[in-house]
Formats: structure tokens, C-alpha cells, sequence
């Protein structure tokens, strides 16, 4: 008994058991319905594309570590939800090097370099996607990519169609087709159900902030039933632009990121809506079908601001009486 | 340890536990030979200390280092002083002086104690010793004179019950000790706190009840001042500063006790949790070494075991089982190697759970930045250091794993070095 040694450590010495682990496992697994939709819609290439971005987005997380001397962090698989994310907006018949660039952006450049995971000051599958977009820009026409696919439903992207067509296009897609993820998108983004469920589920389980997703959602609608009620002709209605495009992704997976989001209530519903607001400007006035990407980006940078706007701490500065 | 909830929305839901219906009473733990007595203050190499080696102490001798010492220690049994040393104590404490008292079985019961005064300066210069730690230090000080005295029947942490059990087992002795506290302290205003479920099993008469939730962390003495005196604790001041002064139940009732006997009291009212999470009421004389008590429960305690002394959320690990029962000492929590979660070096993600659980409202993921980078007046003066109530549910839900609190700790510390340097 004289020399037991015991663990010494600092108050408290319970945990809730919750971990990064628990909680990009948990991510990995609501995103697993839109994935595995994608997989049936597209085939094999979805597949290949979700499972070689998975991958090298790990694998460029493992040459990181070892290059800068870390211990190894893809054992929290903060790498794989940035792998499976990039993947699923990325086009089915996206080719393996644009993958392999674009992980390397996301991961490296995106995250890595500022100092590993919390440290990114954007969404790092974002700033792949922003990166490719703007350096490819044809590999990201949906309309082209799935040239020899046959469909079931109009092979047209909703945004893009509306964009280049006009608002009359939007009466083509109906709202159950898009819901039941039967339009043209990315190889996981297009099932939207799927993404409400697994946005559901996480916001249940407490991994996401719900604040951040429904003032997302209530950002898109209010600002897109503004366009449609001032000219009905040339804007598509609230419902066609949430349910299109990367919006519900961006709702539960890409606004909600933890690093470049808000902590605090207010400033969760302000930065939210901002988002919200951000993508229907960009794409009813801007010059992008789809500005999910870089509006969730733009908004990225507001985060630490609006963030300033936080409860009183207890006892401050109360003088002592 | 209570896991998170599959569904969490909300908050982690902690609750102290409550008292059960019949309590029994604590099992006796006999007085060891030999037996530690702690001083907060270490020893001075420049002069003679008062006690050295080998001298020969009565029970209820009051044992203090140098004559002008505010801090002392009463023995609680007739032997001779086997060592007296300084050591650095847990939980930065600093540095600390100990003394082992090898109990004479030869020698009559003999209590050396003064004739009881019903005067402050005498508690304060004879019972600050007492089981439940009562402050007269505080009380007979009085540059800011003590308005409000809270009597705490409910305890701070989880998984204790001693506070409970003293202060509603023994709801007489309590009110007489409350009567000899009016009368020695002549504080205008005692509330008494205890949790809103033992309202219906105890009565104190002609004493103002504070119900507070069992939820954690209700109890603590900020959120009761906040919840039940509208009182804002100012960040970085103690509630003593502001003239409240909370004592625990059982301090209550050892004071009634030992002007009831007229001989001080030593025994201490322990709640133990197992390893098995199993609750053992002891009662042990302070100075019993925790080995001690472990081995006549049938305790095994195993390499890499952690004991911990205090609640799971605001206790302190020791390091030897050699550790004394000391008059603060209400919960002893024995933990499995196995059932110990690892900390790490993780950053912060920024998953905002600490910021939902906080009572006090302080960006923590912020806070810990700056802890990290070693900036701690930037850390008080932005992200709000001093308003911790070291409640330690931010590092209890924290994702990443990170020592939250301990970062808060070590940050508090190392401002008031840096004050005190200025």
C-alpha cells in the first residue's frame, strides 16, 4: 500500500464520453443516406469519386502530420468528413486528378496550414470547391457532365436553368422530384431528404447547432419570397431555391461547420440568416448559378465579428460594493 | 459517471444526488496509530518552530508553528510528534507543513482545552479545526464586517451527501449550534440552504430556507447568491470579500457539540464512493490517513487508480494514500484505472457545447486560446478569467478533451503572481 501509484490530474474527473471521434463519426453517418442515394442515382463513378475524395483528403492529412513532425490526426476523421463532403458536391464523372487537387486544397491549404482542426477560418471543403470552380469551371457544369446518363426527369440543373433560362424554368422541376432527389447536382447533394434527415438527426444529437440551420433556412426563404413577390416572372419561388442547388447541404453540413461558425446564440441566428441572405443575392443578382460556395465562404470571414456580440459574463464589471 | 444522453439538445443535466429517506449512520473507522495533521503554512529554516520532533502532545492541544502563526491544528489524540515536514500540496496549494503524531496508547485520555468563551476570537483561536471547516477567521476579522451567514444543508459537488446528512439527521443540534453562532458572531442575517426536495423531511424553525434545485450547479455559492440574494458575485472577488460567509452543516453542528461536551470534536462525517459507485457513509477522526479507511471498507486500491478528494466536478486527485481526513474533507471518490478518460492536447474546435453549459456566461472557447498561448491578463481582461465559478462542466462536455479547467486554474494563479508582482 506505501507506494501505490495513483493518477493525479486536474477537476473534474468525469467526462460525458462524447469525443471528435463520436462526433465526425456521427457527421459521416447522417451524411450516409444523400451519399448512398447519390451512389444508386449515378452509379459507380459517385462511388468513386465519394471514396477516392474520402481518401486522399485522409491521405493528404497523413502527409501533413508527417511532414510537420505531429502525431497523427486521422484517427479524429475531421479529414474524412471534409473528404466525403468535397466528394459529394463534386459531379459523378468528376476525373481522379481534380480530386486529388482539390483534397489538397481543402485539407492543406485549407485547413492545415492555419493550424489543424478549430484553427480554419473557413469551411476547408469550401475552399477546395472555391479553388476547382474557379480554376475548372467546366468540369463543374452539372449539364454537360451527365451527357450520357439517361434520366427519368429533366437532365437539367435547376439553378443553372433558371439562371440561363429564365424563372419560367422552374415550373419543370417539381418540388417532390427535388425533395426525392430527381434533378441533375452534385454526386450526394441531390437527395434532399436524405439531407433533412441526416441534418435532423444531427441536430438532435447535439453535434450541429440548430440556431445555424434554421436561420440558414429562414435566411433562403425570406430573402428569396422577397425576390418572387417583387417580380414573380423573374425569380423562382423560396421552396425551388431550398430545395436546389448545394442549399440543404449548406443548411446541415456547411454552414454549421464548427470552426468558422458562431458560438453564440445571437450572433448563430445573425450569421446564419447572413448566409441565407448571401446565397439568394448571388444567385438572383450574381453571376453564379449556384453561390452556395462562396457565399458561405463570404459569411466565413463575418464569423469572428459577429461573434463580438455575446451574453455578459457573471460579475462583470460590478464593482464591489 | 453519467454519460451523455443519446438525444443533446439540451444541457447535460447533472444532479447532485439527494439524501436517501432512512440515512444510516456513518460506519466508525478506528483511530490509527499513527496520524497527519496538514498547516497551511510551511516551515521557516531561519527560526525554532514552536513543535519539533519528539515532543509529547495531548489531545486537543492546539499545535501551531510560530507564535505569531494565524494557522494551527489541534491533535486529536495523546502521542508524542513523529515528523515535521513541509511538502508541496495538491492542487496548488503551495507549499504546505505536515505533521505525523504517533498516538500513545499508554496515555490517559487527558483533553488539554481551554474553558468554552462564547466570544468570536475564541472560535477563531481554537475551533477553526472543527469537522466542516467553519471560517471564524473570516468572522472575527472586520475591516468588511460579515452581514449574512448561509448555512449550507446541501452539498456543492455530485455525488455527496454529507452536508444533507449532517444538517437533516441532526436538525437540533444544528439549530442549537445556529443559536451559539447568533449569539458569538451577532451576523444579522442567516439563511439556511438546503436542496427543494428535503423541505418536506426536515423543519428548522425561525430560520429563512433558501430551496435551491438539485440540478448542478445550483448550489454553489455564486448561483445562490445570484438565484436567492440578487446578488452578482463581482468576477474575481470571493463572497467573504463581500461580507456573505457560507458554513457547512456539519461545521454548525460541531460547534453546538463541542460546547455541548465542552471538548473540541474530531470526528468527520465522509461520503465514499467506490469504485463499484457504490456510497459508504464513515466517519473517521481527522488526521486517519484515506489507506486507512479504504482498507477496513475492503477498498482495493491498484496502481493508476484515482483517488479524489471532493466531488467529481471541483475535487482534487491525490497523489499518496497517505492523505489525512482534514475538516473540509466531505467526499472521497475512488476511481478504476479503466474508467479514467484521457485528457489531450487537442485545439479547440469550437463546438460551442462549453459555452451552452456555462453558468457564468464566459466565452471558454475564446478563454482557452489565449490560456494556451500563455496570455493570462489578456485572458482576464477579454474573455473574462476571474468570472469562472470553477463549476467544471465546460472541461465535463468539452469534445476535444482539453483541461479546460485546469488551463482556468493554472491562468488564475498565474494572474494573482503577476498582480502580486506589479
Amino acid at each position: 500500500m506505501n507506494n501505490t501509484k495513483l493518477t493525479v490530474s486536474h477537476a473534474p474527473f468525469w467526462h460525458d464520453g462524447d469525443s471528435l471521434f463520436q462526433m465526425n463519426l456521427n457527421i459521416i453517418l447522417a451524411l450516409l443516406p444523400a451519399a448512398v442515394y447519390g451512389i444508386i442515382q449515378f452509379g459507380a463513378p459517385a462511388l468513386g469519386v465519394m471514396a477516392l475524395s474520402t481518401s486522399c483528403a485522409m491521405l493528404w492529412e497523413l502527409v501533413v502530420n508527417r511532414v510537420s513532425k505531429q502525431s497523427f490526426t486521422i484517427g479524429d476523421l475531421d479529414a474524412a468528413v471534409i473528404g466525403l463532403l468535397f466528394g459529394m458536391m463534386l459531379p459523378a464523372v468528376t476525373p481522379w486528378w481534380l480530386i486529388v487537387v482539390g483534397t489538397f486544397v481543402a485539407v492543406v491549404i485549407g485547413k492545415s496550414i492555419f493550424g489543424g482542426i478549430g484553427a480554419n477560418p473557413f469551411h476547408p471543403a469550401l475552399v477546395g470547391m472555391a479553388v476547382l470552380m474557379l480554376s475548372w469551371k467546366m468540369f463543374f457544369d452539372f449539364d454537360t457532365a451527365y451527357v450520357n446518363y439517361i434520366f427519368d426527369f429533366p437532365a437539367l440543373t435547376p439553378l443553372a436553368a433558371v439562371k440561363s433560362q429564365g424563372a419560367g424554368v422552374a415550373d419543370l422541376f417539381s418540388l417532390s422530384d427535388m425533395i426525392w432527389g430527381r434533378e441533375l447536382g452534385g454526386a450526394g447533394t441531390t437527395f434532399g431528404l436524405g439531407l433533412i434527415i441526416g441534418g435532423i438527426y444531427l441536430i438532435l444529437r447535439g453535434y450541429i447547432r440548430w440556431e445555424l440551420s434554421i436561420s440558414f433556412i429562414v435566411g433562403i426563404l425570406v430573402t428569396a419570397a422577397l425576390f418572387y413577390l417583387s417580380s414573380p416572372d423573374n425569380y423562382a419561388g423560396p421552396l425551388f431555391h431550398l430545395f436546389s442547388g448545394y442549399t440543404l447541404l449548406g443548411a446541415f453540413f456547411l454552414i454549421t461547420e464548427n470552426s468558422s461558425s458562431p458560438v453564440n446564440r445571437i450572433p448563430m441566428l445573425i450569421y446564419g440568416f447572413l448566409g441565407g441572405f448571401m446565397i439568394i443575392l448571388m444567385r438572383n443578382v450574381g453571376a453564379y448559378a449556384d453561390g452556395t460556395v462562396l457565399a458561405i465562404l463570404l459569411v466565413n470571414l463575418a464569423n469572428p465579428l459577429v461573434d463580438n456580440i455575446r451574453p455578459k459574463a457573471l460579475g462583470r464589471g460590478i464593482n464591489n460594493a | 459517471m453519467i454519460k451523455r444522453s443519446f438525444f443533446a439538445l439540451s444541457k447535460p443535466g447533472l444532479t447532485c444526488d439527494l439524501l436517501e429517506p432512512d440515512p444510516e449512520a456513518p460506519q466508525k473507522i478506528d483511530v490509527p496509530a499513527l496520524l497527519t495533521l496538514l498547516l497551511p503554512e510551511p516551515l521557516d529554516g531561519s527560526r525554532d518552530a514552536l513543535i519539533q520532533k519528539g515532543d509529547t502532545v495531548k489531545k486537543g492541544q492546539k499545535l501551531q508553528l510560530y507564535e505569531d502563526s494565524i494557522d494551527y491544528a489541534v491533535s486529536p489524540v495523546s502521542g508524542a510528534i513523529k515528523s515535521i515536514d513541509t511538502f508541496t500540496a495538491d492542487d496548488f496549494r503551495g507549499l504546505r507543513t505536515r505533521i505525523a503524531i504517533e498516538k500513545d496508547t499508554q496515555a490517559a485520555d487527558g483533553i488539554e482545552y481551554p474553558e468554552m468563551k462564547q466570544e468570536v476570537s475564541f472560535a477563531a483561536g481554537h475551533m477553526n479545526h472543527l469537522p466542516g471547516a467553519p471560517p471564524f477567521g473570516r468572522l472575527a476579522r472586520t475591516e468588511v464586517p460579515v452581514n449574512t451567514l448561509i448555512i449550507m444543508v446541501s452539498d456543492t459537488d455530485l455525488l455527496s451527501t454529507t452536508s444533507q446528512y449532517m444538517g437533516t439527521t441532526h436538525a437540533a443540534t444544528l439549530q442549537k449550534g445556529v443559536q451559539i453562532l447568533k449569539q458569538i458572531t451577532k451576523v444579522p442575517k442567516i439563511y439556511l440552504v438546503l436542496p427543494d426536495m428535503l423541505q418536506d423531511r426536515v423543519r428548522f424553525d425561525g430560520l429563512t430556507l433558501l430551496p435551491v434545485d438539485l440540478e448542478y450547479p445550483e448550489a454553489l455559492p455564486a448561483m445562490i447568491m445570484k438565484n436567492h440574494l440578487d446578488k452578482i458575485l463581482p468576477a474575481g472577488t470571493t463572497p467573504e470579500e463581500m461580507g456573505i460567509c457560507f458554513i457547512q452543516a456539519e461545521a454548525v453542528v460541531s460547534l453546538a457539540r463541542a460546547f455541548e461536551t465542552n471538548a473540541p470534536v474530531f470526528e468527520k462525517c465522509i461520503t465514499l464512493i467506490d469504485k463499484t459507485g457504490a456510497r459508504h457513509r464513515v466517519e473517521a477522526v481527522i488526521g486517519t490517513p484515506l489507506g486507512q479507511i479504504f482498507s477496513q471498507l475492503g477498498i482495493q486500491i491498484n496502481e493508476m487508480d484515482r483517488i479524489v478528494i471532493g466531488g467529481p466536478m471541483q475535487g482534487f486527485a491525490t497523489f499518496t494514500l497517505h492523505h489525512p481526513v482534514t475538516p473540509d474533507m466531505d467526499t472521497i471518490l475512488v476511481q478504476d484505472r479503466q474508467f479514467i478518460t484521457p485528457l489531450s492536447d487537442n485545439n479547440c474546435v469550437n463546438c460551442g457545447k462549453c459555452i451552452q453549459v456555462c453558468p457564468a456566461d464566459i466565452p471558454v472557447n475564446l478563454l482557452v486560446r489565449f490560456l494556451q498561448a500563455g496570455q493570462y491578463e489578456a485572458a482576464a481582461d477579454k474573455c473574462d478569467l476571474e468570472a469562472c465559478i470553477d463549476c467544471g462542466l465546460c472541461a465535463y462536455v468539452c469534445t476535444s478533451h482539453i483541461a479546460l479547467s485546469q488551463y482556468i486554474r493554472l491562468g488564475k494563479h498565474e494572474l494573482q503572481k503577476l498582480r502580486a508582482d506589479v
